[in-house]
């Protein structure tokens, strides 16, 4: 179709772009590393050797591997789940204001991960504390009862949807601010939880969350021109041979998979799935098979770049990379959608 | 193909029964609520029958894939609203979808098509456009360009042309008859407008209150009795001068004139001749308030339609006939009657030369003679200059002569103020 070697050039440039945030990201950091000394890590790590005259010290090689590699990688997978996931709902919506956690996984998320700080359970499983279990379980729930309390019979009406989700978000919310007030000196704990960051990456969860991801993007964008023909309404798409209610399903599924995957491990990251497919879909339109990908791409990178700054501006300390994202990512939003006329390129 | 609907106790429609021959154009008409729409979306699948069944190609519908019936059966809906900034062409190629395999990627053949059909709308040079900008019968057109891509054997429409100018209008519906034509897709359309779609469709069928009242040809479904039994309201149908289709007329209020209602005008006025060049000044007398008789007439006459639809006093000619002694004589009685009498601008020939004699034969010093000349009679005498003599000599004993209706209704008006009669 038209445009078809644009969009593929953007989406390889995006590529491009995603390595090189990789590379430059992990020179960044409290101790700072040059870019050769990585290289020769990362080969050494991928081929098993490096050239005799070469030496790494084996602090480098730990901050490398054990930090600061699992961290970008993690938030490359959060950012591009996020992104993905973003992109699915407001095209199942209809609404380009639809974030992932639209649909009241992240207050289920929040719940399940407040109640596991503030009980102090020491609960484990696969390598993972309380926390990122019964967050996932509970954005995975939340959703559940959200289907459940606006499904009419066989459909679900997408307005049902959308205003249980908030009416259930709300709701869920409210239990979370209650348990927080009564939780003593753990609230700071919560607080900083639900303000998102990478923090805790680890190769563990990254291994645990792979599959997730691998699987929902993946669905995902099997059914992309089942998303494209949905954006033209549901009895549009219907007469173009597509079930809506049955892709419903499958959308809401796989983004609340994703959504649960990333907030389990990295708190509830604002923004990045509101402002990304919104970035993309100005620069490019709203065709999925372009659209899926690039978001991907685009969440991956910028969470990245937050995530560098969020452990750099105040090093050694660090910001959570939710605020980073929101206000970066906000007046960046708010000058595309003035621009909109100017900045559909193809 | 056979479309058999036999459905029982669905809110929208009961009871309702019939098969279409593969290649009918079909306009389902009747008043709003009557089913219509809830027929199309049943045929479409988006409604499901409580009960009975609806067959295509022998099958019952409600058993093939959705994929498949997506290849057969296309629909371009009421509301064509698109939110989302598709270029024209990505909406247009979506009609491909039911047509591709998962991941395949438009072929030759595809891309074909959808230019195809983006030329046969008129929007190929939209292609690129975003198809949020664009005016409504721009988007319609979007909408049966993606229709056309899906390469239709049914081609459902949901009043089709209710957001169309009328050039549109009657542009699209000549596209649908060119598809039906050309690639025998059967076309099945909910449309408002009766007169457009007896243009159009060859079927008819005439939904009220969720039932079938009629189904066939045009002339066996647009009756009177039918119209009145649907909608409420009494109309005339007759063919269409011009393209020869049934043409619907919604008689106003209970059938008689405008006119009614109003004071009784004090004169009584006789217009001489009928014709299209009569029919402005009968228009214009009606709306003064005045109820005109009209001369000897033949049923064709256009004149004679408006005296019959107004309910008008007229001399009824046998078809083809001329004014023969019988009828003259009736003339002469009615010219009688009447206070005033008004020659519009109507040609003269051999076959009514003998109205314009009655006149002069019927002077008198009561009676008021105007003679309309918007055209100059010389210009419509067809009896080798009789009619300008007879126009000359009833000038001569006093006839007025006005060039405009405007001009010769003040004078009316001020007739009626001075008492009624004319002297």
């Amino acid at each position: 179709m038209a445009h078809g070697w644009q969009r593929r050039l953007f989406l390889l440039a995006l590529l491009l772009l995603l390595f090189f945030a990789v590379v430059y990201s992990l020179g960044l950091g409290a101790v700072s590393l040059n870019r050769r000394e990585i290289f020769y890590i990362l080969l050494e790590r991928l081929t098993g050797s490096v050239p005799p005259d070469v030496a790494i010290s084996a602090t480098s090689r730990d901050i490398i591997l054990n930090i600061r590699l699992p961290r970008v990688l993690q938030a490359a997978l959060v950012g591009a789940s996020l992104a993905v996931a973003g992109a699915t709902l407001q095209g199942l919506f209809r609404n380009p204001l639809a974030d992932p956690y639209i649909i009241g996984v992240s207050s289920g998320a929040a719940l399940g991960a407040t109640v596991a700080i503030v009980s102090g359970l020491a609960l484990g499983f696969g390598g993972f504390g309380a926390v990122p279990l019964l967050a996932f379980a509970g954005g995975l729930l939340s959703i559940g009862l959200v289907y459940q309390l606006s499904r009419q019979g066989n459909s679900v009406p997408i307005m049902t949807l959308l205003l249980a989700g908030i009416a259930v978000s709300a709701f869920l919310s409210a239990l979370v601010s209650l348990l927080i007030f009564f939780s003593g000196e753990r609230m700071h704990q919560v607080v900083f939880w639900m303000m998102g960051g990478l923090g805790g990456a680890r190769w563990g969860y990254l291994r645990v969350m792979l599959p997730y991801v691998l699987l929902g993007c993946g669905t995902i964008y099997f059914f992309y021109r089942e998303l494209n023909a949905l954006l033209l309404g549901e009895d549009t798409a219907h007469t173009l041979g597509i079930d809506p209610e049955r892709l419903k399903k499958i959308f809401l599924v796989a983004a609340s998979l994703l959504v649960s995957a990333a907030v389990s491990t990295s708190g509830i990251i604002g923004f990045v799935g509101l402002v990304v497919p919104h970035i993309v879909r100005l620069l490019a339109g709203p065709e999925h098979r372009f659209l899926l990908p690039a978001s991907a791409l685009t969440g991956a990178i910028m969470l990245i770049g937050a995530d560098t700054l969020a452990r750099t501006v105040i090093a050694p300390a660090e910001l959570p990379v939710g605020i980073i994202t929101a206000l970066l990512g906000a007046p960046f939003f708010l000058y595309l959608l003035r621009q909109r006329k100017k900045i559909r390129y193809f | 193909m056979d479309l058999t609907v036999a459905y029982g106790a669905y809110a929208a429609l009961e009871g309702v029964t019939f098969a279409l021959e593969k290649g009918s154009r079909v306009a389902l008409i009747g008043p709003n609520g009557a089913g219509k729409s809830s027929l199309l979306r049943t045929i479409s699948r988006l409604l499901k029958p409580k009960q009975g069944v609806l067959y295509l190609d022998g099958r019952d519908l409600q058993k093939v894939p959705l994929g498949e019936i997506s290849r057969s059966i296309a629909v371009v809906p009421q509301d064509t609203a698109i939110d989302f900034d598709f270029s024209v062409e990505e909406v247009v190629a979506m009609g491909r979808y039911p047509h591709l395999q998962r991941f395949q990627q438009e072929g030759r053949k595809d891309r074909e098509i959808i230019a195809a059909a983006m030329q046969l709308t008129g929007i190929a040079h939209l292609a690129s456009r975003s198809a949020v900008n664009l005016s409504g019968g721009e988007r319609q057109r979007v909408v049966i360009a993606r229709a056309l891509a899906q390469e239709p054997e049914v081609l459902l429409l949901d009043e089709p042309t209710a957001n169309l100018d009328l050039n549109y209008q009657v542009e699209f519906l000549e596209l649908a008859h060119t598809l039906n034509r050309e690639k025998n897709v059967t076309i099945i359309a909910a449309i408002h407008d009766l007169n457009l779609a007896a243009q159009f469709f060859d079927t008819f069928i005439l939904l009220n209150e969720g039932k079938i009242l009629a189904l066939g040809r045009p002339e066996e479904v647009l009756t009177p009795q039918n119209i009145r039994t649907a909608y409420g309201m009494e109309a005339v149908v007759q063919r269409n001068p011009l393209h020869g289709k049934l043409q619907l007329t919604v008689m106003k209020g209970n059938g008689s004139s405008t006119g009614e209602g109003r004071a009784p005008a004090g004169i009584t006025v006789h217009v001489i001749g009928g014709g299209e060049e009569a029919v402005p000044l009968l228009d214009a007398l009606l709306q003064a308030g005045f109820r005109p008789s009209i001369g000897p007439l033949t049923q064709e006459d256009s004149g004679h339609r408006f005296a019959g639809y107004h309910n008008l006093k007229v001399i009824t000619l046998p078809p083809f006939s001329p004014v023969t002694d019988v009828y003259h004589t009736r003339h002469l009685e009615l010219i009688r009657e009447a206070d005033v009498v008004l020659v519009p601008p109507v040609p003269f020939g051999p076959g009514n030369l003998r109205n314009l004699e009655a006149v002069e034969e019927t002077l008198c010093p009561d009676r008021l003679v105007a003679l309309l000349e918007e055209t100059p009679v010389a210009a419509r005498d067809y009896c080798e200059g009789k009619a300008q003599l007879l126009y000359a000599r009833l000038q001569e004993k006093g006839a007025k002569v006005f060039t405009e209706i405007k001009e010769l209704l003040a004078f009316l008006g001020r007739l009626q103020e001075r008492g009624g009669k004319a002297k």
